[in-house]
Parts: C-alpha cells; sequence; structure tokens
C-alpha cells in the first residue's frame, strides 16, 4: 500500500510534475471531445496533417516576435482549408492532396529552421516538452483548449447531424459550412493546445484514441463522449507519472497507455468486444444446431 | 560563380547523397503512381512512421537497420489488417491508432537509451551523413524494389484497374497486393534515410499525383513520375549542401512546389485550362 502512495505521491511534490499532470489532462480532455467527432466523420487523419502543418507557422511567429500560438494557429487552419481548395479544384484523391499540402509545409518547416535563428528547439516541436512548461503556458492552454471545447460541446448536436445527414442538416437551416470550418478551427486550437504536451508527430494519436475507445464501449454520444474524457484523462496522468518513474518521454507514455485501453477495450467490450463477439457466435451457432 | 556552384561535386559525401537521393526518389515515385490512384497514400506514412522502433533496435542491437525496419513494418502492417477485421471502426481510425503505437514504442526506446540512437536523423532524415553501410542498404533496397517493379507493374496495374479482368487471365490479386505492399514497406524503409519518418509520405504521394495532372496514359504517368520524383530528390540534395541541411525538406519542398506549378499550368487538368473551358462554354452559349 505504501509503495503505492508513494508511487503517487512523489512525483507529485515536484511543481513541474504538477503543471506537466495540469496540461496532460487539459489537452487529454480536449482532445478525447473533439476526437468523438473525428472518429464518426472520417477525419482522423485531419488531425495528424493539421499539426505536421502548424512547424512553418511556430518558426514564422517566432521570428516575427508573434506569439507562437497565432503562427501554429494559422499554419494549422491554412493547411485544413488549402487542402479542400485544391481537392475541390482538381482530380487528385483526397488523402494525396492531404498528404502532399502537409508534407510540403513540414519540409517548408524544417528547411526555415536551418535557415532562421530561432529559440525554438526543434525536437521540443517533434515530441512536446511538458516537462518544462511554464504557468503562462498553462493559462494559455486553458484559454485555447477552453475555446475549443466550449464550441464543440455546444454545437455539439449540429455537428452530429451534419455528419450524419447533411442534406437534412442544409434542410433545417444550419450553416454547414460554419459548423465545418467550427470545427477545423477547434481542431487546429486544440492542436496547438496540445503541442506541449505530445508534440506534433504524436497529437494524432490523442484525436483518434480516445474516440476509438468511446466508439467500442457506447452506443450513446453523450456516453461516447464521457468514455472518452475519461480515458484521455486517466491515460494523461498515468502516463504521465510513469514516465517520471521510467524517465522517458511523457508524450510516448501518454500515447502508449491510451493504446493500452483501446487493447483492452478492443478484447473486453461489452458488446463489441472480440470476446463478446466470439460469446455471441456462439450463441448462434448453438441455437442453430 | 560557377566553381562555387560546382563545390558540392567536389565532395564524396555530396555526390553519395546527391546519387542515393536521386536513386530512392525515383523508385518511391514508381510506386506513387499506384498508391495515390488506390487512394492508400496514408498507408505509406503510417508504415513510414511504424518502422522507427525496428529502427531503434536494430541500431542499438547493432543489426543492420533495414532488417529491424522491416520486421516492424510487417507487423504494424498486420496489427492494421487484424484490428480493422474485429471492429466496425473506420480503416482511417485504425491506421491511426496502430501507427502511432508503434512510433511511441520507438520513442519509449529511445528516450530510455538516448545513446545508441539519434531519434532526430531517423525522424528527419540526414543523408549528408550516412555512413557506408547504411548508404549499401538503401541502395540494394532500392534496386530490388525498383527490379521488381520494372517486372511486375503491368501485372500490378491490371490487377489496380481491374481486378476482375486480372483475376480472369489468371494473376493472383491477394498475392500481387502483398507483393505490393511488401515494395512499400522496402520504399519507406529506404526513403526513411533521405528525408526521414515524417516526409516519407511526400516521396511516394507527391510525383505521382502531378504527373496524374499531366497525363491520362498511364505508361506516360510512369515516366513522368519518376523523372520527377528522381530530379527533384538529386536538386534537393544538391541545393541542401548550400543551407547546410535539412535535405529531406529541401526534397519534399520542391516536390511541393512542382506540384503546385502543375496544379495551376497543367494543360488540361490545371485550374487555368479549367477555368478557360468555363470562359469558352460561356462564350458559346452567348
Amino acid at each position: 500500500m505504501s509503495l503505492l502512495t508513494d508511487w503517487l505521491i512523489v512525483p507529485l511534490q515536484f511543481p513541474f510534475m504538477l503543471r506537466a499532470l495540469l496540461i496532460a489532462v487539459v489537452a487529454g480532455a480536449c482532445c478525447a471531445v473533439l476526437s468523438c467527432h473525428l472518429v464518426l466523420r472520417g477525419w482522423s487523419l485531419m488531425g495528424d496533417a493539421v499539426a505536421h502543418a502548424v512547424l512553418p507557422g511556430i518558426v514564422l511567429a517566432s521570428v516575427a516576435g508573434l506569439p507562437l500560438v497565432v503562427g501554429a494557429f494559422a499554419a494549422g487552419l491554412f493547411c485544413a482549408v488549402s487542402t479542400g481548395w485544391i481537392q475541390a479544384n482538381s482530380r487528385v484523391k483526397s488523402d494525396t492532396v492531404m498528404g502532399i499540402v502537409y508534407a510540403g509545409m513540414f519540409g517548408l518547416g524544417l528547411v526555415l529552421l536551418t535557415r532562421i535563428e530561432t529559440d525554438q528547439h526543434v525536437m521540443h516541436v517533434l515530441f512536446g516538452n511538458i516537462l518544462g512548461v511554464s504557468t503562462g503556458d498553462i493559462l494559455e492552454t486553458l484559454l485555447l483548449g477552453g475555446l475549443s471545447l466550449g464550441f464543440v460541446l455546444i454545437r455539439g448536436r449540429d455537428l452530429m447531424l451534419q455528419a450524419f445527414d447533411p442534406t437534412h442538416a442544409r434542410a433545417i437551416g444550419l450553416n454547414t459550412g460554419l459548423l465545418r470550418y467550427g470545427l477545423l478551427t477547434a481542431l487546429s486550437l486544440t492542436i496547438v493546445v496540445s503541442i506541449k504536451a505530445v508534440g506534433v508527430i504524436l497529437i494524432v494519436a490523442m484525436l483518434i484514441a480516445p474516440g476509438a475507445i468511446g466508439y467500442l464501449i457506447a452506443d450513446r454520444f453523450e456516453r461516447m463522449l464521457l468514455t472518452a474524457v475519461a480515458s484521455a484523462v486517466a491515460s494523461g496522468v498515468v502516463g504521465t507519472l510513469v514516465s517520471f518513474h521510467l524517465d522517458a518521454s511523457p508524450g510516448a507514455c501518454i500515447v502508449l497507455t491510451q493504446a493500452t485501453i483501446f487493447a483492452l477495450v478492443l478484447v473486453l467490450a461489452p458488446k463489441r468486444g472480440l470476446l463478446a463477439t466470439r460469446r455471441r457466435m456462439g450463441l448462434l451457432a448453438r441455437q442453430a444446431s | 560563380m560557377m566553381t562555387e556552384l560546382l563545390v558540392p561535386f567536389a565532395y564524396e559525401y555530396m555526390l553519395k547523397a546527391m546519387f542515393i537521393s536521386a536513386l530512392v526518389g525515383g523508385v518511391c515515385a514508381f510506386l506513387s503512381a499506384f498508391l495515390m490512384l488506390k487512394g492508400w497514400s496514408l498507408m505509406g506514412d503510417a508504415l513510414a512512421h511504424s518502422v522507427v522502433p525496428g529502427v531503434a533496435a536494430a541500431y542499438m542491437l547493432h543489426l543492420p537497420y533495414a532488417v529491424g525496419a522491416f520486421i516492424t513494418g510487417l507487423l504494424a502492417a498486420g496489427g492494421m489488417a487484424f484490428v480493422r477485421q474485429v471492429t466496425t471502426l473506420r480503416e482511417d481510425a485504425v491506421i491511426g491508432i496502430v501507427f502511432t503505437a508503434f512510433f511511441a514504442v520507438g520513442l519509449l526506446m529511445v528516450s530510455i537509451n538516448p545513446v545508441a540512437v539519434n531519434i532526430q536523423s531517423i525522424v528527419l532524415g540526414n543523408i549528408l551523413a550516412i555512413d557506408d553501410e547504411d548508404a549499401i542498404q538503401v541502395a540494394i533496397i532500392s534496386v530490388v524494389a525498383l527490379a521488381v517493379l520494372l517486372a511486375r507493374w503491368k501485372d500490378l496495374m491490371l490487377v489496380f484497374f481491374d481486378e476482375t479482368h486480372a483475376r480472369a487471365i489468371g494473376l493472383s490479386p491477394i498475392r500481387l497486393k502483398i507483393l505490393f505492399f511488401m515494395l512499400l514497406a522496402a520504399c519507406t524503409v529506404a526513403a526513411l534515410q533521405t528525408v526521414g519518418a515524417c516526409l516519407v509520405i511526400a516521396m511516394v504521394v507527391t510525383p505521382g499525383a502531378t504527373a496524374y495532372l499531366l497525363t491520362d496514359r498511364f505508361g506516360r504517368l510512369l515516366v513522368i513520375s519518376v523523372v520527377m520524383g528522381a530530379v527533384t530528390a538529386f536538386i534537393g540534395a544538391y541545393l541542401s549542401y548550400f543551407i547546410d541541411g535539412a535535405t529531406g525538406g529541401v526534397i519534399v519542398v520542391l516536390q511541393t512546389l512542382v506540384f503546385l506549378a502543375a496544379f495551376v499550368f497543367a494543360p488540361r487538368h490545371g485550374i487555368l485550362a479549367a477555368r478557360r473551358v468555363v470562359r469558352a462554354s460561356q462564350v458559346t452559349a452567348a
């Protein structure tokens, strides 16, 4: 017992660990809410694209002396919008356009980084820097995360309707363009917030796994949302603590905790899990014979 | 002035980097013609990230890096196929979960044992400082992949465009698809050394997409794609000498610029051409 409490209490005596846990929980929760919409819409990899594309924005903002989040946000949104535009105006498939645009922007970011002296460490952008966050970072995260969370929660029903039945959504007078770009904006904000926690490469995991876990467990959207947020918050806490004790990358530990939960749910989920499906098949076979 | 431009050719490491990049760029471009037509573009990205733990393990155990990469690449592809089969989750979500989990394992290994591997060179590539052993592996992988592609590209084309017809003339679609994914894994592994895990996707997508905007015949598409892939990779490596690094970034930015040029100016499928057609039809209508 005391061993367990030690395991939990010791890290909490360091202020940097408290800040890290807070960021992990807030970023995890924002990503989880968004991930439910992304997973249902088939937008999962949009998060990957936008996350990579923020790199040139961060470099340019740091040159111009602007807040980094402004540059990152602008670049992320630019990636999403230009992908949509190129796709609408050419015969190339959407996933291909997405790949071209974000890889091009990420490449540009790398080139800019070697040409321009910045205080931005490329490794921190790639893999996150959760143990080095300041109080200002936390305020920023709470503000931007809150904005994105607010939009997605308040317009949740409309977003769902648009995802499942766009014609009906238009018929009852929803502004579908506004919803679409609103969701992209929320996505960019969430990514900007989560870079500190896990870095641009692993953000996509935080934007998919919780939604997928919720999808496997719950039948109703509200429950899916709750399950997703709960799993993301738990992963944020467990991952950060594990990384402290192993002296390992916090981003990797958080993402692996989520992946472990996903794997468990995949097997054990009450209705859609592997075991449940197998049991059902066995029952059917017995009834048939 | 002229001599300054020729400086990179005087260094052996630059020559090595330029020719290996061109070779890898050409093979990846060959593959990209198939990949982008099938809508499998993001598989290239997923595989490139999934091989990272294998590469890290291989460096830690002093094995050839390609062996580790290949094993984890196949494991990841198998994992995706398995999860896809047992759930109703969308394919893109499954791909995303599996490849990030693999990448996270790689990152975890490197963060616990940071001395053995330089994660930055895996993720961002480091062709200017590649050692001979790795360069030989890249060359072998690329040449073998190129040979297989040259021998089987017609069969692959048949299977991808008309599976029924392919089956009727005695080709096995399953076997050819497996072959294709093995080739994709091989190219990813080779491209990893040139441009790094994050940018592999551009090498296996952009040249094919560019060629697709320029021609309607598959044979020509292949030629344009390969030429563009090899030339941009060569020039990219050359230019990176002058900015002292970021070879992968330069190559990919070049490829993206060529794609954008084709997107605007392509004779029939560019946006300018499309505007012209619209205007012409308005004139005839009026």
